[in-house]
């Protein structure tokens, strides 16, 4: 019986084609907007998330200052000193203490000459921390030995800093020349991509910088609570610096980050995003929604001596508020079909750009889950909205019905 | 009531409320009509007829008073109840046909079996049976609007026995076709009584049609001035 109703539907949907593609338009409209965006903001939060989990878990960063003023800090030019590094050095729980040290210099590479950041590594006591902790990994080359004057650059270096980029050539930096011997893979940030790694001795020297770091990262030992040793190392880096300090006014404040804070952090600002995505698409869906609601109310008004002629000839109540839903939701299917394929065509689209030009790293998630949920919500939105204008129709009393021109 | 009565009105008002003022359109009529009967009820327009036929084809409800439907107070039935009824009960044949004009003759004839739940082979056996009675054996695909009235109100007398109802009940049936066409029309329905022992009601303001039944019910200003049976049909031609 279902599919005779299913018939009837169809075929008063033809009747009114126009209006009924027009209808239809509005929901593809909404559904082509969440499905692109939010498989890009999924793609978005899978991508962060990644680039995280290459951190590893026993890794904590420190930052001098509050992190909710983080830009204050930067600005101010606050840095963690020799002491810091040795508090958290001496901290129990802490393996090794990796200073951070990074600086715009200018770099010359055939003839041409741009700012880099350049970035001063310890290789000789780290490597194995960059490698295996913060996921610097070489793609050609090979790493620079420490003491000499040799560089590994970032993937974007040989694509977009200076074009053409190769391993083995030479580039000079503050009158030096350097070697230019790695390329590192991707860790799927710009910033880290497009600097220039050259042993933390080296960079003392041309940049004069030889004490306290910006940042620090600290690798936690085996079986110490990540946490814990977090909460110890920021308390001991506060109650040096009061002690330094006594008599002088100001306090300072370190941050201390594990990676799941990070993570956490980072993963919560993608679900905000995605939930404002979600609610902006709603939005766009819910005006298709009101469309449908529109369309579904006139052809009551117009049908009302059709629905007085079904009922006459035997038609219950039920059974017209099943045909005025059938209308709506295959409005609701096909509008929400129509919207989710070129959404979704669109994320790839914009995914396979991102990837010929790597300057965003993003992804379009295209799951099952996002597929069926497509569907079901433009299904549910096109009989949500059918509802009343069906049950209008239902309630209308046969003799009345029948009389209407 | 009598053994053979398939329906009977008792003191049926039919009040509509306009605004403030109350507007009695039927005032306490009572009637019955025997299983097998062919009535025929007169009245100027404006008298009424059509609302009591609306409430004899379960299409309506008396403001007071009581319709027995095969013993049965259509009032007190719910509205599922009551589409059951006018599904296998009534046949409906109207002035203006009243076909779905997006369906062709055939799925028209067909569409009061989907709502009984009839197989589409059953239903489409059917439709074309009756169809085929009927002489439209030519026309079974064609839509309503590419149809005369005559053959339009032919598909409606199909779609009217497409589940083979006791009563057909029509209103005004030859009242939009020329006199030859309706005559045909006429004959179709005495045919029915006839053959098949149809209980068939028809409301007309054109007393010739009168001629072929066996009650006339003359109704005026909301009343049933009077109720004559076959017999008496010469007597009351000849008084009025």
């Amino acid at each position: 019986m279902l599919k005779e109703y299913f018939k009837i539907a169809v075929k008063n949907l033809r009747t009114r084609q126009l209006r009924s593609w027009l209808t239809i338009l509005g929901i593809v409209i909404g559904v082509f907007l969440i499905m692109s965006l939010l498989s890009l903001s999924q793609g978005l939060k899978a991508t962060v998330l990644n680039q995280l989990r290459a951190v590893g878990t026993d890794i904590v960063m420190i930052i001098p200052g509050n992190i909710s003023d983080i830009m204050t800090t930067m600005m101010g030019g606050v840095e963690l000193t020799e002491a810091d590094l040795n508090t958290i050095k001496n901290t129990e729980g802490v393996q090794a203490v990796v200073p951070n040290v990074f600086k715009g210099e200018l770099m010359n590479y055939q003839d041409k000459t741009k700012t880099v950041i350049l970035a001063g590594m310890d290789i000789r006591n780290y490597l194995d921390i960059y490698e295996n902790d913060i996921g610097m990994k070489i793609a050609a080359g090979r790493w620079s030995v420490a003491g000499k004057r040799e560089v590994v650059v970032g993937s974007l270096v040989p694509t977009d800093v200076f074009p053409g980029l190769k391993i083995n050539t030479k580039a000079t930096i503050k009158g030096q020349q350097f070697d230019i011997v790695g390329i590192l893979k991707s860790r799927g940030s710009k910033q880290d991509d497009s600097m220039i790694g050259v042993d933390l001795s080296i960079y003392q020297n041309i940049t004069g910088e030889r004490k306290g770091a910006p940042e620090a990262i600290a690798k936690i030992s085996a079986g110490y609570n990540v946490d814990q040793v977090a909460k110890s190392i920021k308390t001991n880096l506060e109650q040096n610096a009061k002690r330094r300090a006594a008599g002088q006014q100001g306090e300072s404040s370190y941050s201390v980050l594990t990676s799941a804070a990070v993570g956490s952090i980072v993963g919560g600002i993608m679900g905000i995003i995605q939930v404002v995505v979600f609610a902006f698409g709603s939005i766009a869906v819910l005006v298709g929604g009101i469309g449908i609601m529109n369309t579904m109310y006139t052809s009551v008004r117009e049908r009302t001596k059709e629905i007085g002629i079904l009922k006459a000839v035997g038609a219950k109540n039920s059974t017209i508020v099943m045909i005025f839903l059938i209308e709506s939701g295959i409005i609701g299917l096909i509008g929400g079909l129509g919207g989710m394929i070129p959404g979704l065509g669109l994320a790839k689209l914009i995914q396979a750009i991102g990837q010929a030009h790597p300057v965003f790293y993003i992804e379009a998630s295209i799951t099952p889950g996002i597929i069926l949920f497509g569907l079901l919500f433009s299904i549910g939105v096109g009989c949500l909205s059918g509802f009343f204008p069906a049950r209008s129709a239902a309630k209308l009393k046969p003799v009345d019905a029948l009389r209407y021109e | 009531m009598p053994e053979s009565s398939i329906i009977k009105l008792d003191n049926v008002w039919k009040i509509y409320q306009l605004g403030e003022m109350q507007l009695p359109i039927l005032k306490g009529i009572s009637l019955d009509i025997n299983r097998g009967a062919f009535v025929v009820i007169l009245g100027p327009s404006g008298s009424g007829k059509s609302t009591m036929l609306n409430m004899v084809g379960c299409l309506d409800l008396p403001t007071k008073g009581q319709i027995f439907l095969d013993n049965q107070d259509i009032a007190k039935m719910s509205e599922d109840e009551l589409a059951q009824v006018r599904g296998r009960k009534i046949g409906f044949i109207f002035q203006q046909f009243n076909l779905l004009h997006n369906l062709s003759a055939l799925e028209n004839v067909m569409i009061p079996m989907v709502f009984q739940g009839k197989s589409e082979k059953e239903r489409t056996e059917r439709a074309k049976s009756l169809l085929i009675s009927l002489g439209l054996e030519d026309r079974m695909n064609h839509k309503p609007t590419e149809l005369s009235g005559g053959e339009q109100q032919r598909i409606a007398i199909a779609r009217a026995l497409s589940n083979d109802p006791e009563i057909i009940v029509a209103d005004e049936p030859t009242g939009n076709l020329d006199s030859g066409t309706g005559k045909k029309i006429m004959e179709i329905l005495i045919n029915l009584h006839k053959n098949e022992g149809k209980t068939i009601i028809v409301v007309t303001h054109d007393p010739t049609i009168a001629n072929y039944s066996s009650q006339v019910v003359h109704i005026k200003d909301g009343q049933l001035v009077a109720n004559h049976f076959a017999e008496e049909k010469v007597l009351w031609s000849n008084n009025k």
